[in-house]
């Protein structure tokens, strides 16, 4: 006992003096992935995290990018901004090339470190909806549709709904009152303006467990044609519930992409319940994936039998389409530099002349277009509705209101 | 340090309160001066450093609610609130002044303590539990304002970019540079604690805390000292605040919240209420123990648990092992690890002759 | 609006605020029977109620009916709150207000932690044979879960009325509440009634854990029902069984109206603050809640 102690104390103390592990051999990229597996954001960090690894596992059994070994580095900071510092930091030092954040605040404390360390990162989903623009924030990759461009796909979606016309009608937003939660908002007044429909939000507060009086107002004083929710944590499910018993159609709802996961649907009481539901969604829905299968064959072969984290498809395709567009960087980067090492400027145009991804994708990630002036790839959206017990694709990829969102997001950043 | 005060002779009332009651803490505190200051940066690689720097920008904030919880016995679950308000106060003025940092750094202090002192106010009336609630309360309602206050917050998102601190036109951007930076003001705010607990306003704080009846009896000004308390305390939250804003290069009041609050709760109790070495030693626990933890659940986990394991179960495992041992320590040494040092010195002063 | 269509509204408003209020009040039933008893602090009652809803859950999901699950998890809570009292309190008997603070902070912690490695982070369900449709009280309507959860409400705070008043151990623990000292001098042993304080609290926190899981789902989140407690306690007195339901009335139909009312006006969000503005007004004017008891000391 006490010899392992004393081995214990000698490693953490080699440790302290070597300055850490062994350096990034050359054949190998390393990537520093942040997570939240034990904060208020688990139900998202055990699914989406453990898809990430998944399919570098997998990429790397297929034998590499261009030749390179993929290293994940994954750290929880518990959605807690310190830890979040540290991890960082952390990743550097084990030769870290690139990064994912998970978490805004956490995303936001190191926007500045991301551009001096020159360390290209992914927010798919999170990241402050500025940053699509990447003449402002150049090593900040949102590589997905951000919070003004799903905006966009979901006003878009409410008017092919309402028959093609917005004008006169009446749109409720319903959001979580955080940072997050208000992004939208100066989108949607335009869009408003532009359609002529009028809008009235709704503030769900934190933890927004509870929320009967916001939905009364809704539902018997405001009486909106449509419902746009963006909600985070447990206020989609509780939304969807008490608008289903104050008899409001589903249908004429759509969450944003942290309202629609399995986890929601269940939490409202199952897909039964939930009938109707719309969810944009960024990422492809369900298991019907090349890569899904390939990846579930690949633990078979190991002998492993796929763990929980399956059950959650849109959570888990989400990580495996993050893990697609990094593999895709990393392999623009290696093939423009023709050997040597790689770094995160490599890296960093390696995103920006993303056009394809790995094919085993297939539908599972949009037609993504990167480019020095769109870290976003396009801002496109799929909508899935609840039907028959199940996600169902209602429409294709698209894009709502590009010119809007992006005149927006060039008119946010001349202003500072 | 193991030291013996054996040959010292106090001789005067100013000599038993000095700051250096001996002149091995001179030597001792010299020392440690030059490690900081001279050989850590030098040797340590950056990673460390950021970790120093953490713990230091949390050593400002801890010795504030410490003199608050621990010297003052007010209880305080708001100080996070505080922090916001000197980063947000610090951030406008950088942003729409330009003002350097020496300048948005005490201002900032200063707009924490004239809140500080607002929030203070119920303290007259309440103390322990509800106290807690009424600043928990605060915390919620300072962090609602500026959620909802865009001419603080500056915007939808709530947060307001600064640039990095410069000094004498050197900008202040990577770790080991900031290091410097943050290591100057955790000193300077150790040497105004230590000053300040063992002036007359120091040894009102304690009175008021052992029993306040009693110190308004000898002369104390119960209304004005235990609103100093909150005052003080509450700069030192806004300085931290600053610190923060300045090392992450961006305010934003999300890293602000109430958990944040109840960490620094954590490392003033953990330490140990009313000492500042135990004010240090827990700020050092509660902000490198995690990190800690998970190195030593990745270096021998590997060989139970493969790569992907082995990430959720080092998060797991860094949670857990954190709560126990907080528990640990409370239920063995209740007065936190400054007592626990104590009883060590204690113990090595007469050895080996113990008896 | 006209008044005619105005007051179905208020009416509406004031409906959901008194159910959802009950709901509030039997989570902070458990806090206050720990604080009642021990003058101990319980800043887990929010992962106290999560792992009731774990619990029961998991049980749920091995097939077990579901009053073996409910009975297994009254069972479990009451186990672990009498085990925590044992190991974790009863060494920090007589130590500042903060230890027990921080041990309950440190225990919360371990039982976020645990979740995901052990029965995975997962949303779980606890169906609950109730009705489908809402219960309709003139405009207003009320969510079977809730109803469950008034009736389960009032029910607790008729039987721990009568335990405090009538049964020869309540009368003790009053006596404990009172003054540890004289209740000692009287052979009370009040070690044994904190334990029984803390089991009481296991007890009300597995039926809250099951209840608000049914509605909310069982994970981690189910946690953050927890940060509710604090204004309804105040409000009623961190000591009084009454006032944890009329402070829970209080705050449901405070936050009802204000989302209600002060929403539309100022562009949202007043609902978590009003409750937290009238908490602090109350703390100055009344700062041992509607109930309460006075311990105040005059300077």
């Amino acid at each position: 006992m006490k010899a392992k102690r004393l081995s214990g104390l000698g490693v953490a103390a080699a440790f302290l003096l070597s300055g850490g592990a062994a350096l990034a051999q050359d054949k190998e990229i390393v990537i520093g992935a942040q997570c939240d597996r034990t904060g208020p954001t688990q139900i998202v960090g055990t699914v989406l995290c453990p898809a990430y690894h998944h399919y570098m596992n997998l990429v790397n059994k297929r034998g590499g990018v261009e030749g390179y070994k993929i290293k994940v580095i994954e750290i929880d900071h518990e959605y807690k901004v310190p830890p979040a510092i540290e991890a960082h930091e952390r990743f550097k030092k084990e030769g870290a090339v690139m990064t994912s954040a998970f978490g805004t605040p956490q995303l936001i404390a190191l926007l500045k470190k991301f551009d001096e360390d020159k360390m290209p990162v992914t927010s798919p989903g999170i990241g402050s909806s500025a940053a699509a623009d990447g003449k402002k924030y150049n090593y900040v990759f949102p590589i997905a549709a951000t919070y003004w461009s799903q905006t966009g796909g979901a006003v878009k979606y409410a008017k092919d709904r309402l028959g093609g016309n917005l004008k006169g009608k009446k749109i409720a937003y319903m959001f979580f009152d955080n940072p997050a939660g208000r992004e939208p908002l100066p989108v949607l007044e335009e869009l408003a303006k532009l359609e002529g429909f009028t809008m009235r939000t709704f503030s769900i507060p934190s933890p927004g467990i509870e929320m009967a009086a916001q939905v009364l107002d809704i539902t018997s004083r405001f009486r909106p044609d449509f419902i746009i929710a963006h909600l985070f944590g447990r206020a989609p499910s509780v939304a969807i519930k008490e608008l289903k018993g104050k008899g409001f159609p589903l249908t004429k709802m759509v969450g944003l992409v942290w309202a629609g996961a399995e986890a929601d649907i269940i939490a409202a009481g199952g897909f039964g319940a939930a009938e109707g539901y719309n969810t944009l969604q960024y990422a492809g829905v369900g298991a019907d994936f090349k890569v899904i299968k390939e990846i579930k064959d690949m633990l078979k072969a190991e002998g492993k039998t796929p763990g929980k984290e399956f059950e959650s498809t849109v959570t888990f395709n989400r990580g495996v389409y993050q893990g697609a567009v990094h593999v895709a960087a990393i392999a623009n980067a290696i093939k423009a530099k023709k050997g040597g090492k790689i770094t995160g400027e490599d890296l960093r145009k390696g995103f920006e002349s993303i056009t394809t991804l790995d094919p085993s994708l297939d539908g599972l990630a949009p037609p993504l277009k990167m480019s020095a002036a769109d870290h976003e790839g396009g801002g496109w959206v799929q909508i899935w509705t609840i039907k028959g017990g199940k996600f169902v694709k209602t429409t294709d990829w698209f894009q709502g209101y590009r010119d809007v969102v992006k005149a927006h997001v060039e008119k946010e950043n001349a202003k500072k | 340090m193991f030291h013996r005060e054996a040959g010292n002779f106090k001789t005067s009332y100013a000599a038993d309160m000095a700051l250096f009651p001996l002149p091995i803490t001179k030597y001792t505190a010299g020392f440690l001066l030059v490690l900081f200051f001279l050989i850590v940066p030098q040797m340590m690689h950056e990673y460390y450093l950021s970790i120093f720097n953490l713990i230091f920008i949390a050593i400002v904030g801890a010795l504030g609610l410490n003199i608050l919880v621990g010297y003052t016995g007010q209880i305080s679950i708001g100080h996070a609130a505080f922090m916001s308000v000197g980063a947000y106060t610090a951030a406008n003025l950088a942003t729409r002044l330009d003002l350097p940092f020496w300048v948005t750094l005490p201002a900032g202090g200063l707009m924490a303590a004239a809140i500080g002192m607002i929030v203070g106010i119920p303290s007259l009336r309440i103390k322990g539990t509800y106290l807690a609630i009424a600043t928990l309360a605060s915390q919620l309602i300072i962090e609602w304002i500026i959620n909802h206050t865009p001419a603080i917050s500056g915007g939808a998102s709530a947060s307001l970019e600064v640039a990095r601190p410069t000094l004498f036109g050197l900008e202040l951007s990577s770790q080991g540079e900031l290091y410097y930076f943050t290591l100057t003001f955790a000193v300077l705010a150790i040497i105004a604690t230590m000053n300040l607990v063992r002036s007359r306003v120091g040894r009102a704080f304690v009175a008021i805390r052992d029993q306040d009846i009693a110190a308004e009896i000898i002369g104390i000004n119960i209304f004005k000292y235990k609103l100093l308390a909150f005052a003080i305390s509450s700069f030192y939250a806004g300085v931290c605040g600053v610190l923060y804003t300045y090392y992450f290069g961006i305010a934003n009041y999300e890293a602000f919240q109430i958990g944040v609050s109840i960490d620094y709760l954590a490392m003033i109790i953990i330490g140990g209420l009313g000492s500042i070495l135990g004010t240090v030693l827990g700020a050092v626990f509660v902000t490198a123990l995690p990190t800690f933890i998970r190195l030593m659940v990745e270096t021998f986990g590997g060989y139970i648990w493969d790569t992907a394991q082995l990430s959720a179960v080092a998060a797991s495992m860094r949670l857990v092992i954190f709560g126990a041992l907080i528990i640990f320590f409370l239920v063995v040494e209740p007065e936190g690890l400054a007592r626990l040092w104590r009883n060590i010195r204690n113990y090595f002063r007469t050895w080996p002759f113990s008896y | 609006m006209t008044l005619s269509e105005e007051l179905p509204f208020i009416f509406s408003l004031i409906v959901s605020g008194l159910s959802i209020g009950m709901m509030y009040a039997l989570i902070a039933l458990g806090f206050v029977l720990v604080y009642k008893a021990t003058d101990a602090i319980n800043f887990a009652q929010g992962e106290f109620v999560m792992l009731a809803g774990f619990v029961a859950a998991t049980i749920l999901a091995a097939k077990a009916p579901l009053w073996v699950a409910i009975l297994l998890a009254i069972v479990a809570m009451i186990v672990f709150s009498f085990a925590l009292e044992r190991i974790v309190l009863r060494p920090l008997l007589g130590r500042p207000v903060v230890a027990v603070i921080m041990a309950t902070i440190g225990l919360a912690a371990i039982l976020r932690g645990l979740p995901p490695i052990t029965i995975g982070a997962q949303t779980k369900l606890i169906p609950l044979p109730l009705p489908e449709d809402s219960i309709n009280i003139w405009t207003a309507s009320v969510p079977p879960i809730q109803a469950l959860g008034v009736v389960v409400t009032i029910l607790c705070l008729l039987g721990f009325s009568w335990f405090f008043t009538k049964s020869r151990m309540g009368v003790a623990m009053r006596a404990v509440a009172d003054n540890q000292q004289v209740a000692m001098a009287m052979g009370i042993n009040v070690e044994r009634y904190f334990a029984i304080a803390w089991a009481m609290a296991g007890l009300v926190s597995a039926l809250g854990g099951i209840i608000w899981g049914s509605m909310l789902g069982v994970d981690t989140q189910l946690a953050l029902v927890g940060l509710k407690v604090f204004p309804v306690v105040i409000l009623g007195g961190l000591d009084s069984i009454i006032g944890s339901v009329v402070g829970g009335l209080i705050v449901g139909v405070v936050e009802s109206l204000a989302a209600g009312y002060l929403d539309p006006i100022v562009g949202g969000g007043t609902k978590d603050f009003a409750p937290y503005v009238l908490m602090i007004i109350t703390l100055m004017f009344k700062p041992y809640g509607m109930f309460g008891k006075r311990k105040i000391e005059r300077i």
